[in-house]
């Protein structure tokens, strides 16, 4: 199936009312939990997780997109209107967009940063649509070598970029590795790690782990923190529209931001909140009006198009490799897998109604958001007015009884009641959770890629370097795993030079 | 010394001894043929190796906090923001509840109960505001999950009557 013709049947699949709806309810939940600080869209996205069990897995992954591009959406309103980021991709937003709206410009501000989504959601569909095809072509050529090449080499990336020290995160990583060892081996059927347990001998799930530590873990932070009222700044219809120079200045840093987002998204990490930065500091570099700080639209323009841009990217790995390069992936993933489908380079040729059908509903919903964002951006962010303690005990229940929902079993409640406590004390201690997760996703696919790439090669470790790519993708590691350390060291001893 | 940070590394450099002994004792096969073991000891070493790297940052990380200078009295200290952290052992002490009762008592029973000590928790004080909504987001999960999604949820000391 070529392009056109993948995209027409994605579109006749999308369309179906169903999906539609599917669409439809992802936007609005993902609008909702977009706004509503604290809750974001992994945590929604773990918590719905269970649901989706009893749904056909492509109206699961349309429900998930939706979610994924309507918190981007959603977090820009509470950044503009309350200086609250509505969810981490929006931090940046905060900075120009609510000085815009003390000076009365919020409107425009919503605008700008709606346009801005919408423009680099359909920029990064059109390049997912063209990539994901082309790279799972590619991949076809992938073999056990290679695939743990580039699980190895996303996770020592991820470990380079989640910030803070990377010794933590390799601790992280290879806690997620000894997770996904629990249960029974597959090859030889041996136990490892169950304890006698018979209820681990399927292993640690995904679900219980994810639901613990992004769920139950943002609920016992929330629960923490001081509670304050909540002061909305006002927003009329007519105020919506931005004046023709604010036009003029956001449309560029709208392109450069979707451009920077594409990218970003590719390479496994938090990209959605990187993208941001890149793009909030090209912006600033760039900045010919001396506003930055003081509300300069480009810096609302750039950063919002990015972390929608960001969104449409990340799917590419997981579609096209079947490999997660983020969390939020991690969790989509688990829909798939839920239902027996594993994703990856045949998908498109095996599954094309939902390969085509979920690239085809994220156009739909990227559109449906941008119509009903801008006119109902007033009554979205009333939400931000529920309480707490009628909101986070609902989240909890959802929590209680997903996790149950899927294999009936009180050992993930317990798991996800432990995970949910070492997920808070991880965050308090500020440990990134996200290598950990996918540590866990990818550490038995590692396990298999190693084993079956050791038969193929008779235990000769030099299979990893023999192929071509594989080795182009292991030098990429080496290159992302002790190159910043060189350099900041060849900078240190050249500073020390001319004073000796 | 960062006192948390340390005491984690040192429990996963525990747990990882643990985890590499026990790898040990399983069959690891040769490079041709790995068998089960050989994995898990590669991931045991890692959490040892990592574990100990981050013990000795947060070592050289007080080092380096006892050998700078102490600073002047006038610089007051950063003011942390005030936590509510007896809401957190609530919470769990909470849900912890919750399971172990979930068999004995049922799902709509421990759920409203939950529901009811979870809004106080969060610090809704009307009691009668505080039932009202738990049985009634009681009453809308149980149509939802048990009627509607089919999900065999535990009906316990209500089995009789709507098992």
């Amino acid at each position: 199936m070529d392009l056109a013709s993948g995209l027409l049947h994605g579109f006749s699949v999308a369309l179906t009312p169903m999906n539609l709806l599917f669409g439809f309810m992802g936007a609005v939940i993902g609008t909702i939990v977009g706004i509503l600080p604290g809750l974001g869209p992994l945590g929604t996205m773990a918590l719905l997780l269970s649901l989706t069990y009893g749904f056909d897995p492509t109206a699961g992954m349309i429900l998930f997109a939706g979610i994924y591009f309507g918190a981007m959406y959603g977090g820009s309103t509470t950044s503009i209107l309350l200086n609250i980021p509505g969810e981490a991709a929006s931090v940046v937003t905060v900075i120009e967009g609510y000085q815009m709206a003390r000076r009365g410009r919020a409107g425009a501000a919503l605008a700008v940063a709606a346009v801005g989504s919408f423009v680099a959601g359909t920029i990064s569909l059109v390049g997912l649509s063209f990539l994901a095809p082309t790279l799972a072509g590619a991949a076809l050529r992938f073999g056990p070598a290679e695939y743990l090449a580039v699980a190895l080499v996303g996770l020592v990336i991820m470990s380079r970029l989640t910030g803070g020290s990377l010794m933590r995160s390799l601790m992280m990583i290879s806690i997620g590795l000894a997770l996904g060892t629990v249960g029974m081996e597959t090859v030889a059927g041996y136990m490892r790690y169950t304890f006698k347990q018979p209820l681990l001998a399927q292993g640690i799930d995904f679900l219980p782990v994810a639901m613990g530590l992004f769920g139950i873990s943002e609920v016992l932070i929330t629960a923490e923190e001081p509670v304050g009222k909540a002061q909305l700044q006002k927003v009329r219809f007519r105020e919506l529209w931005p004046t023709a120079v604010e036009w003029h200045r956001s449309f560029w840093p709208m392109l450069r931001g979707s451009v920077i987002g594409f990218f970003v998204g590719l390479i496994p990490g938090p990209s959605p909140v990187i993208s941001t930065m890149v793009s909030y500091s090209v912006e600033k570099r760039l900045d010919k009006h001396g506003e930055f700080g003081r509300g300069a639209i480009e810096g609302v323009a750039g950063p919002e198009a990015a972390n929608n841009a960001s969104v449409g990217a990340a799917y590419i790995p997981l579609m096209a490799l079947g490999i997660p390069f983020t969390p939020a992936m991690a969790v989509v993933m688990a829909v798939l897998l839920i239902h027996g489908i594993n994703p990856g380079p045949l998908l498109m040729t095996e599954k094309p109604d939902l390969f085509w059908g979920v690239i085809a509903s994220m156009y739909i919903g990227n559109f449906m958001l941008v119509v009903f964002n801008l006119p109902l951006v007033g009554v979205f962010a009333n939400i931000i007015r529920t309480p707490l303690w009628l909101l986070m005990p609902i989240v909890l229940l959802l929590c209680l009884v997903g996790v149950y929902s899927v294999n009936n079993s009180m050992l993930d409640l317990w798991l996800m009641v432990g995970f949910g406590l070492l997920g808070y004390l991880l965050r308090r201690l500020r440990y990134d959770l996200a290598p950990l997760v996918l540590a866990l996703v990818l550490g038995p696919m590692m396990e298999r890629s190693f084993r079956e790439a050791m038969m193929i090669g008779r235990g000769d470790l030099t299979v990893f370097v023999r192929r071509p790519i594989s080795a182009a993708i292991l030098a990429v590691g080496l290159a992302v795993l002790v190159l910043p350390t060189l350099i900041a060291r060849a900078r240190r001893l050249l500073r020390r030079a001319p004073a000796t | 010394m960062n006192l948390g940070p340390a005491v984690f590394s040192g429990v996963v450099l525990l747990v990882g001894l643990v985890y590499g002994g026990m790898a040990l004792r399983m069959p690891r096969g040769s490079l041709a043929y790995p068998g089960p073991g050989l994995f898990p000891l590669a991931v045991g070493a890692l959490l040892v190796a990592t574990s100990l790297g981050c013990l000795a940052q947060e070592l050289r990380a007080w080092r380096r906090g006892r050998s700078a200078a102490p600073a002047p009295p006038s610089a007051a200290p950063e003011a942390a923001p005030e936590r509510d952290r007896a809401r957190t052992v609530a919470l769990t002490a909470l849900l912890a509840g919750y399971v172990l009762l979930l068999k004995t008592l049922g799902f709509p029973l421990a759920i409203c109960a939950f529901l009811a000590a979870a809004i106080r928790i969060f610090g809704y004080r009307r009691w009668a505001v505080t039932l009202a909504v738990a049985l009634l987001v009681t009453a809308c999960s149980y149509v939802a999950f048990v009627h509607w999604l089919k999900v065999p949820l535990p009906m316990g000391l209500l089995e009789d009557i709507l098992g």
